[in-house]
């Protein structure tokens, strides 16, 4: 029996610790294991026996990156236990600041960590010398997304001026100008990034996904909705233990999060898109269909082109908010806490990232517990593994490992976040 | 080599979380800066990735880093990198997808034409970069060094014309 083995060790370009486990016996692929050994971090249980007005800053924690999803799936999921609905402006600055959290990571994804992939580099940098003002562009566009998080948040990492009920202190609408203007110029760079992306050589594969996503009666998800698949789930975010559970395995810190009844699903860019089309505005969705795009992608190589248009989508949205805004009279509407359950599901630029919390009457958090979105993609990334290495068997292992690597990267997978970085490992037999 | 009638300008940079132990090098030095340099030179702690400050780069006629090391002979050992005339040592690949290093972001920059020539980076070997630990005692003591060192780079730098 002829065994191989291919190991990528420390996958680049992927945040977090981990390794590829590919199993070849007899020229047939048996195996794919994302190894997840980054340690867990523990952040559900440091969560307990702390105030539930603390919640937003210690979760800020989890992500350098996406920090703003986890402020929100909390702050929704404190005052979803605590009874209060925040509407009107504090409502429009959390989707603002959201939007903020979409420009930046997809930019730094699409520009910096996944183009490099489709043309041949071996980095952003050496992709630099020849495609100087792409990266220019991309570096602006992510800067952008910084200015627009720290106008709001206070910083750009860990932002510090979110809280249950709002903020702690909300903008003029003076302070808000100046983003403006370099929102309007990021459109402009975002539209011209959807346009290079759209002509890379995409490899002709696709795979019948279970998208899941929010789904919002009126908006392009970030905040509100319920989860909804292109099967049959329809669910409110407290259900969600009803369709999804994580499991245990062992090649990996981070849980496996999978259907109940059908195993792996999809979440992020591809999904959310697949699920809300229709909420685009008409000039997103004809830039999509400019990129070759229909209102629903199977090929996860082409989640950088709509990666791209999200960030389209998240400065025309930004730029609307800021244009109806009005200071509200208070920067956070009052919290009462009590003893309750509470959940909280927003859309991070890598999918759901979905909380609940126990508390007790004083508002002392009893039990939390965090799905972030890239443990919910770890089986769909094995399968799409197994998918996209099974016909490259023949190939040497550099070609296998190139390929699985830039499959990987299609997740914009945060290791970190899901502990829970890479290195493959092809095993022969 | 000739005297200019104004000053260059210098951007002076301390990288590193302070805490976390031995990370903190740069912002101690950046510390004991104060009050040392003439006011027209910078002097930043960045908040965040050191990436999100090349875009202010072009604005400067050389850089000084201060930066902490991965151990590799003795703690709070000092190295002088002068980019001009060496390359800073960095991993063949990037490692995360949150933030480049330094040694990542100075590649980029120089290729998308957005650093100056002049590029000094101090480098001081630390032992323990764990969250909330101290800074170790000979880290600490190699502070003052690296501070005087930077002093007389900065005046050094403020006076040379650029070199080709």
């Amino acid at each position: 029996m002829a065994t191989r083995t291919i190991r990528v060790d420390y996958l680049a370009r992927v945040e977090g610790e981990g390794a590829l486990d590919l199993y070849i016996s007899d020229d047939r692929l048996v195996g794919a294991a994302l190894r997840i050994f980054e340690p867990p971090r523990f952040f559900e249980a440091f969560l307990r026996g702390r105030g539930y007005i603390e919640t937003p800053d210690i979760v800020a924690r989890i992500c350098g990156i996406c920090p703003i999803a986890y402020q929100m799936s909390a702050v929704h999921a404190i005052e979803n236990a605590f009874g209060a609905k925040i509407g009107g402006q504090l409502r429009a600055l959390r989707r603002l600041i959201y939007c903020g959290e979409w420009i930046e990571s997809h930019a730094l994804h699409v520009v910096m960590l996944h183009a490099p992939d489709f043309l041949g580099y071996k980095d952003a940098i050496a992709m630099a010398r020849d495609h100087g003002d792409v990266v220019r562009n991309g570096l602006s566009l992510k800067k952008t997304g910084n200015d627009l998080i720290r106008l709001l948040g206070g910083r750009e990492i860990h932002p510090v001026n979110v809280k249950p009920g709002g903020f702690y202190r909300v903008p003029q609408r003076s302070e808000l100008e100046p983003i403006a203007e370099k929102l309007k110029e990021a459109k402009d760079q975002a539209i011209h990034l959807v346009r290079w992306v759209a002509t890379f050589p995409f490899p002709e594969f696709e795979r019948d996904y279970e998208f899941v996503a929010l789904r919002h009666p009126d908006e392009y998800p970030f905040n509100e909705g319920s989860i909804v698949s292109n099967r049959d789930i329809d669910i409110d975010i407290a259900d969600y233990e009803s369709e999804f559970e994580e499991r245990h395995v062992a090649h990996s810190t981070a849980l496996h999060s999978v259907l109940k009844r059908r195993g792996p699903y999809l979440v992020g860019p591809l999904a959310r898109y697949a699920l809300n089309f229709d909420r685009l505005p008409s000039s997103v969705q004809e830039l999509a269909a400019e990129a070759g795009l229909s209102a629903v992608c199977n090929n996860p190589f082409r989640s950088i082109v709509i990666r791209a248009i999200e960030i389209v989508y998240a400065c025309d949205e930004a730029l609307r908010l800021i244009d109806a805004y009005e200071r509200p009279d208070v920067a956070a509407a009052p919290i009462e806490p009590r003893a309750a359950v509470g959940f909280g599901c927003t859309e991070a630029p890598r999918g759901i990232c979905w909380h609940r919390y126990t508390f007790e009457a004083d508002g002392t958090i009893r039990t939390a517990r965090i799905v972030p979105p890239t443990a919910q993609n770890q089986p769909s990334i094995e399968a799409d593994l197994l998918a996209v290495a099974a016909p490259l068997v023949s190939e040497t292992d550099d070609v296998i490992r190139g390929h699985c690597e830039q499959s990987i990267r299609n997740y914009d997978p945060c290791i970190s976040c899901s502990t829970h970085f890479l290195k493959l490992s092809v095993h022969r037999t | 080599m000739k005297e200019e009638a104004c000053p260059r300008r210098v951007l002076v940079v301390g990288l590193g979380n302070p805490d976390r132990g031995d990370d903190g090098i740069g912002p101690l030095v950046v510390k004991k800066l104060t009050g040392l340099l003439p006011a027209d030179v910078v002097i930043a702690t960045p908040p965040a990735d050191v990436l999100a400050l090349m875009a202010e780069w072009m604005d400067f006629d050389a850089l000084i880093f201060v930066d902490a090391a991965a151990p590799l002979t003795t703690p709070g050992r000092i190295h002088r990198f002068d980019l001009a005339t060496t390359e800073l040592p960095r991993d063949a690949t990037l490692t995360s997808s949150h933030a480049l290093g330094l040694a990542e972001t100075i590649g980029l920059a120089r290729v998308l034409q957005q650093a100056p020539q002049d590029i000094i980076v101090y480098a001081v070997e630390g032992a323990c970069f764990a969250g909330d630990g101290p800074i170790t005692p000979e880290v600490a003591a190699a502070a003052a060094e690296v501070a005087d060192r930077v002093v007389a780079e900065v005046m050094s730098l403020r006076r040379i014309s650029q070199r080709t």
